[in-house]
């Protein structure tokens, strides 16, 4: 009986993941498709339409994520860690309203997000902020719920007793949010951080609101490319920023070093 | 004089209306073993939290070496605590973990390089300094969380059920080099636990909590042999507590009455309270079949065997009195011993001065 429900588990994980990876393979292999329609031809293949990812039209959107996912990472995972803080940690009163309003956003659709920041935007005179501020700003708004979210898990596992032994043997507060709170909330606070940089480097549906022609970011570049052309360019842009995501996870996961630091082990 | 390091005067506290700890007045001299016990939910760890100062009594006053700390944080109390559940700091070697004390309070390198590899000499951790928590045994990370614990030098080192998560042998080990480490660096001790064999191993003194007062205080062989409530005399070691009906002073001795018929002298008590119950402890009684003949016991009862039981060094034998009246006795045996019959007449001795009457 229980050779029979392991085998249906692995067979049903096996199904989910060629779930997800099958489509990914085919556009990895239309990334080397030899001719300029998306084919799908084994044998043949060409490094050709990668060369073509280092012109300045899609350097230049790349970059321009790049440094938004960046700061909407850092600001979010500051913001994120301090709300957490407050509303866990320190129960300030409110702490239940705070958060249940720090999560409101997840229940707004992004569309309907975009087009009130924009609305907003010009309502208050401000429409020179489209582009990179609004972006950041709206990204960073996004994000937080979900900061917010991993870090006040991490926070409600702290084991309040590991602070007392920490304060009994003579640590003020400030050293003990240094040596011993955020020592073990870390892999919490990276997760958030990296989760925020996807949200931003990916997101579409808001971003396509805010950007301003010609300072646009990668996702949205791909958009508007596709409106016109579906050629193995796009195969390439997408598998190049696939692995640059699965680059930075691993980055974080390194610097986290994620599950050393649950089993409390090596540096 | 000695100097008192703790005093804890009229202390109460009440959560939310619930009053956990009532009017404990406590004065441990400095380099005393303290024990507090207790059953569970008596407000023993509530105590040392206020000692240690993570909750602040409802009133009265706590001081360590004649200074009230009611006003100072726990960080600034030069207190050491070894918790329950050790709290080790997971993501730090066995050597950061002890050195943290001393790096907080300043020490340079060196110091703190000697004093963690002098801590864990003391607690027989030689050579584990590198490793992390999670990668020692239960016993193991106990010792580190002593260690820890006794490297700043604190004044008073409270102990929360330090043994509780360990099991019987390693505990009956740990006892003894507890009190050996007490031995050696002469702080005082506070030591919180619910085990009485615990209690009476190690401590100088022992105060016997209960309901969030204290029952009594005293050396271990004071409350072991003078409990002054059946609470006590029934939670140290075992005791039959009889109901008394009836008690005729007579001089150091007094006649009293259990269980309707059956009479017997009794040491008269030390305060004119009136006498409801009395205590026996199970080794207190002979057994007229085990036991050489000729003794003088002030009582000489006849009673029926109704279970003997072997524990291997000792029986346990249950005695029957009278018809509502049973005694739990304990005996020594060797092989040359002939264990009593169940359903046997056995003559019991008992000393006037092992019967001790209570008052509540
Ligand atoms: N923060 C709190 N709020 C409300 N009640 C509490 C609080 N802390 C403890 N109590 C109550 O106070 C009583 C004593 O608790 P305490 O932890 O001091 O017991 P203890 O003697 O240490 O017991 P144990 O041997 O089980 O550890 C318990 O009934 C407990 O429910
Ligand atoms: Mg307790």
């Amino acid at each position: 009986m229980t050779r029979v429900i392991s085998i249906l588990f692995w067979l049903s994980l096996a199904a989910v993941l060629a779930f997800i990876t099958l489509p990914l393979l085919v556009v990895v292999a239309a990334s080397f498709s030899p001719t300029a329609t998306v084919t799908f031809q084994p044998f043949e293949w060409t490094f050709r339409w990668y060369g073509d990812l280092l012109s300045n039209r899609w350097l230049d959107p790349f970059l321009t994520s790049l440094k938004i996912a960046t700061v909407v990472a850092a600001t979010s995972g500051v913001l994120g860690l301090l709300a957490a803080y407050c509303i866990v940690y320190e129960r300030l009163p409110g702490s239940d309203v705070l958060m249940s309003y720090l999560l409101s956003p997840l229940s707004v659709p992004q569309i309907v997000k975009g087009v009130a920041i924009v609305l907003f935007l010009s309502m208050i005179g401000f429409q020179g902020f489209l582009g990179t501020p609004a972006l950041i700003a709206a990204h960073v708004v996004l994000a937080l719920p979900f900061v917010t979210r991993m870090v006040a898990t991490s926070l409600a596992n702290f084991d309040a007793n590991l602070d007392r032994a920490a304060q009994i043997l003579g640590a003020g507060k400030l050293q003990r949010i240094r040596h011993v709170l955020l020592p073990m909330i870390k892999p919490g606070v990276l997760s958030g951080v990296t989760f925020a940089f996807i949200i931003s480097f990916n997101n579409i549906p808001l971003s396509v609101f805010l950007v301003r022609p010609g300072d646009s970011t990668l996702p949205i570049t791909v958009i508007n490319y596709l409106e016109y052309s579906l050629d193995p360019v796009m195969a390439a842009v997408n598998v190049a920023s696939m692995a640059f995501i699965l680059v930075v996870i691993f980055l974080f996961e390194k610097i986290g070093g994620f599950s050393a630091q649950i089993h409390g082990g090596s540096k | 004089m000695n100097l008192l390091d703790i005093e804890l005067v009229s202390v109460s506290k009440t959560f939310a209306n619930m009053s956990v700890v009532k009017d404990i007045n406590l004065a441990v001299p400095q380099g005393e073993f303290v024990s507090i016990l207790g059953p569970s939910g008596c407000g023993k760890t509530t105590t040392l939290n206020m000692i240690a100062g993570f909750n602040a009594p409802s009133c009265g006053d706590i001081r360590v070496r004649g200074r009230s700390q009611i006003r100072v944080p726990p960080e600034r109390r030069n207190i050491g605590l070894v918790f329950q559940n050790y709290a080790l700091f997971p993501h730090m070697t066995v050597n950061e973990n002890v050195a943290f004390g001393l790096k907080m309070k300043g020490a340079g390198s060196n110091e703190i390089a000697l004093t963690v590899k002098d801590a864990l000499r003391s607690v027989h951790l030689e050579g584990y300094g590198e490793r992390y928590p999670r990668e020692l045994s239960g016993g193991q990370q106990q010792r580190v969380a002593l260690a820890r614990a006794i490297a700043p030098r604190p004044s008073v080192l409270l102990l929360d059920e330090p043994l509780s998560n360990l099991d019987l042998k390693l505990r009956e080990a740990m006892r003894i080099e507890l009190k050996e480490i007490h031995e050696q660096l002469g702080m005082t001790f506070v030591y919180v636990t619910h085990d009485q064999e615990e209690a009476m191993a190690m401590s100088d003194r022992i105060v016997v909590m209960s309901q969030g007062s204290i029952a009594q205080e005293g050396t271990p062989a004071q409350i072991y042999r003078d409990p002054k409530s059946r609470f006590v005399a029934d939670f140290i070691g075992k005791s039959n507590i009889l109901a008394v009906s009836d008690v005729k002073p007579n001089g150091k001795t007094a006649e009293i009455v259990v269980g309707n018929d059956v009479r017997l002298i009794a040491r008269a008590p030390d305060d004119d309270r009136p006498i409801r119950y009395c205590s026996i402890r199970p080794e207190s009684v002979s057994l007229g079949a085990v036991t050489a003949s000729g003794e003088d016991k002030s009582n000489r009862i006849n009673a029926v065997v109704r279970r003997v039981i072997n524990l291997g060094g000792s029986l346990e034998v249950l005695a029957q009195l009278s018809e509502e009246l049973h005694l739990h006795i304990l005996v020594r045996s060797s092989r040359s011993t002939v264990a009593p019959a169940v359903g046997e007449t056995v003559a019991l001795g008992i000393d006037a001065a092992d019967i001790q009457t209570l008052a509540e």
